[in-house]
C-alpha cells in the first residue's frame, strides 16, 4: 500500500507477553511478529523483548537473541545492567552481541535499581560511546527526564535514542537536547501523535534526527505510519525517517 | 476479515476521503501552560482540518478554560472566525459562580456558536456532583444539550463515580465523558450500558492499542465519539489508529461521522 513510497524499519517494537496483561494483545513469537510486520509492509524491525525489563535482563537478552535468529528482517536489542555485578556485561559481551546480531542496547535505571551515571557506567559508556551503539531510552518504562539530561551531560558522544517520548507533548525537553547533543535520536511512535510535532522537529533540527516507530503491540503501526505519510516535509525526508537514519546507525555499529 | 479496510486503503492514499468526513467533538485552542503546541492558532488549526477532512471541530479554548480574566468570550471569537467548521462548548468553572450566570444568561444569544457546556472538574478541583455545578446541570437538563466532561480514572472529581452520581440525577443531558474515564475502562462501559444518555469519547484513548476494540466488542460502535483534543493531538495518529484497530469500517464511520452527527443535528441545524 504504501510500501510504494518508502520502506519502513521500525526502531520500536517488543515481543513476549507482559507480567500485567493490558489492553493489547501480545506477540509472542517471531513468527508472529513476522506475520505482523508483513500485514503492515515493514520490511524490518529493531526488537526487544519484555522480559528483559519485567524479569531480568538475564533471561530476556536470551529470549529475545532466540527470536532474532528465525528471521534476517529482526536486528536484536539488549538490556544492560551495571557491569560491576556481571550479570550482563562481561569479557565476551561485544563478541556476543555480534553472534547474537544484537545492534543496540537498553537500560531501565529506576526499574532496575541503578543509576545511570558516570560512577556505575563510566567506562563501558565510553565504550559504547566509540563503537556507536546505539542506547534506546524509553520514558515509558523506568527512565525520567533528569536521568536523560544526567546521562548526556556525561556522555555527550553517545548515540541516544529516546522511545515512547510521551504523550502530553515534550518538546520543551527534547528540544534543548537535540540542540546540544548530535547524536541523540527521537523514535516517532509518540512524537507522531503531537500534532504537527514531526514537522516542528524536521524544520528545527532536520529529518536526520528521526527515527521511525510504532511502539508495536501496544500502540497501532496505522497511527505512526498514517503520520509519517501525509507529514508536510519532503518525501526525501519521510525516506530518511522511515528506513534510511536506522540503517546507517545500524551500519555505523563496531562491534 | 475485519482488517480488510476501504477506508484505510483511501485515507493512506488521499489523506482524506470524501463521503467520510470527520467530527471532532473534543478540541481545543490556544497555548496552554503545559505543552507547545507547533497548530496553537485556529488559522493553522483550519489549514489542518481541511487537510484531513474534518467538517467540524467542537472545542474549549484554553483561554476559556484557564482565565476567568478573558473567560467565554475566547470561543466566541474563534468560531465566528470559521462559522462552517467550528463550534465551541461553554466553559463552567464552579470555582467563579457570578460568571457562570452570566454565560449562562447568554447562552441563548449564540445559539450559532456553542453546541453544549464544558466541565473541567481535575483543572477546577470541585467534584462534578458539587452543588456548584448545579445551575449548569439544571441548565443542560432542560435544553437537552451535551456536556462534555473531562473525566479521568480513580479522579475524586470526575471519576466513574462522580459521573455515575450525575447521571443518576440527569437524564436528558447527553452526557460525553471525555478520555472515557481514562484507565478505568471498564467503568466507563458499565456507565455507557447503566445509561442511555452516557456517550465515549476517544481523545487520549487511542494511544493505548485494544481500549476501543473493548469498547466496541462490548457496547457496538453507536455511542463512540471521535474526539482529540486538537491541537494536542494529530488527526493523522487518531485516525491511523482507527484504521488500526479491530473493526469494520461500518464502525470506523459511526466513530468518524455518523454518532456526531446524530448527536449535533439539533445544535447546528440551530
Amino acid at each position: 500500500m504504501y510500501d510504494q513510497y518508502f520502506n519502513l524499519y521500525d526502531v520500536n517494537l517488543f515481543i513476549g507477553c507482559p507480567s500485567v496483561k493490558g489492553t493489547s494483545t501480545p506477540i509472542s513469537s517471531a513468527f508472529e511478529l513476522l506475520r505482523e510486520l508483513d500485514e503492515h509492509s515493514i520490511k524490518k524491525a529493531l526488537v526487544w523483548h519484555i522480559a528483559q525489563h519485567d524479569v531480568s535482563p538475564v533471561i530476556g537478552n536470551e529470549l529475545l537473541s532466540k527470536a532474532v535468529a528465525e528471521s534476517e528482517r529482526l536486528l536484536g536489542c539488549w538490556t544492560i545492567l551495571p557491569p560491576q555485578t556481571g550479570e550482563v556485561i562481561n569479557e565476551s559481551f561485544f563478541l556476543d552481541m555480534k553472534k547474537n546480531r544484537i545492534f543496540a542496547l537498553r537500560v531501565f535505571p529506576r526499574s532496575h535499581n541503578f543509576l545511570l551515571n558516570y560512577t556505575v557506567f563510566g567506562d563501558f559508556l565510553n565504550e559504547i560511546s566509540n563503537r556507536k551503539i546505539p542506547l534506546l531510552l524509553s520514558l515509558e518504562r523506568g527512565i525520567q527526564w533528569q536521568d536523560i539530561y544526567n546521562l548526556l551531560k556525561d556522555f555527550p558522544r553517545l548515540t541516544c535514542i529516546l522511545c515512547d517520548i510521551g504523550i502530553w507533548g515534550v518538546d520543551r525537553y527534547t528540544w534543548p537536547l537535540l540542540e546540544s547533543y548530535p547524536n541523540l535520536y527521537l523514535e516517532t511512535s509518540l512524537l507522531s501523535l503531537e500534532a504537527g510535532g514531526i514537522e516542528a522537529v524536521v524544520r528545527k533540527f532536520g529529518a536526520e534526527r528521526l527515527l521511525f516507530g510504532s511502539g508495536f503491540p501496544e500502540r497501532y503501526f496505522e497511527a505512526s505510519i498514517l503520520q509519517l505519510l501525509h507529514s508536510e516535509i519532503s518525501e526525501s525526508d519521510k525516506e530518511k525517517i522511515a528506513s534510511q537514519n536506522l540503517e546507517r546507525l545500524i551500519e555505523e555499529v563496531m562491534l | 476479515m475485519k482488517r480488510q479496510s476501504l477506508l484505510k486503503e483511501e485515507f493512506y492514499l488521499k489523506g482524506k476521503v470524501e463521503d467520510c468526513p470527520i467530527y471532532d467533538l473534543h478540541g481545543h485552542m490556544g497555548p496552554f501552560y503545559g505543552a507547545y503546541f507547533p497548530y496553537a492558532d485556529i488559522s493553522s488549526m483550519k489549514r489542518i482540518m481541511d487537510k484531513v477532512g474534518v467538517k467540524m471541530l467542537a472545542f474549549c479554548h484554553h483561554y476559556a478554560l484557564l482565565s476567568p480574566d478573558i473567560g467565554n468570550i475566547a470561543n466566541v471569537e474563534a468560531v465566528k472566525r470559521f462559522p462552517e467548521n467550528f463550534r465551541a462548548y461553554l466553559l463552567i468553572n464552579p470555582n467563579y459562580p457570578e460568571i457562570i450566570e452570566k454565560d449562562l444568561e447568554a447562552f441563548s444569544d449564540y445559539s450559532d456558536i456553542y453546541v453544549g457546556l464544558k466541565l473541567l472538574p481535575d483543572y477546577h478541583r470541585i467534584p462534578i456532583s458539587n452543588i456548584a455545578y448545579k445551575k449548569a446541570w439544571e441548565f443542560a437538563e432542560e435544553r437537552e444539550l451535551i456536556v462534555l466532561v473531562h473525566t479521568w480514572g480513580s479522579s475524586i472529581y470526575d471519576g466513574p463515580e462522580e459521573v455515575r452520581k450525575v447521571a443518576e440525577k440527569y437524564h436528558k443531558v447527553k452526557i460525553l465523558i471525555g478520555h472515557s474515564c481514562h484507565g478505568e475502562w471498564d467503568k466507563a462501559i458499565r456507565l455507557t450500558k447503566d445509561f442511555p444518555n452516557v456517550y465515549l469519547d476517544l481523545c487520549a484513548v487511542l494511544d493505548d492499542r485494544g481500549v476501543l476494540e473493548k469498547f466496541v466488542a462490548e457496547l457496538g460502535s453507536d455511542r463512540i465519539l471521535f474526539g482529540t483534543d486538537f491541537p494536542w493531538f494529530s488527526y493523522y495518529y487518531y485516525i491511523g489508529a482507527v484504521l488500526g484497530a479491530d473493526i469494520t469500517d461500518e464502525d470506523r464511520r459511526n466513530i468518524f461521522y455518523r454518532n456526531a452527527e446524530r448527536l449535533l443535528q439539533k445544535g447546528i441545524n440551530n
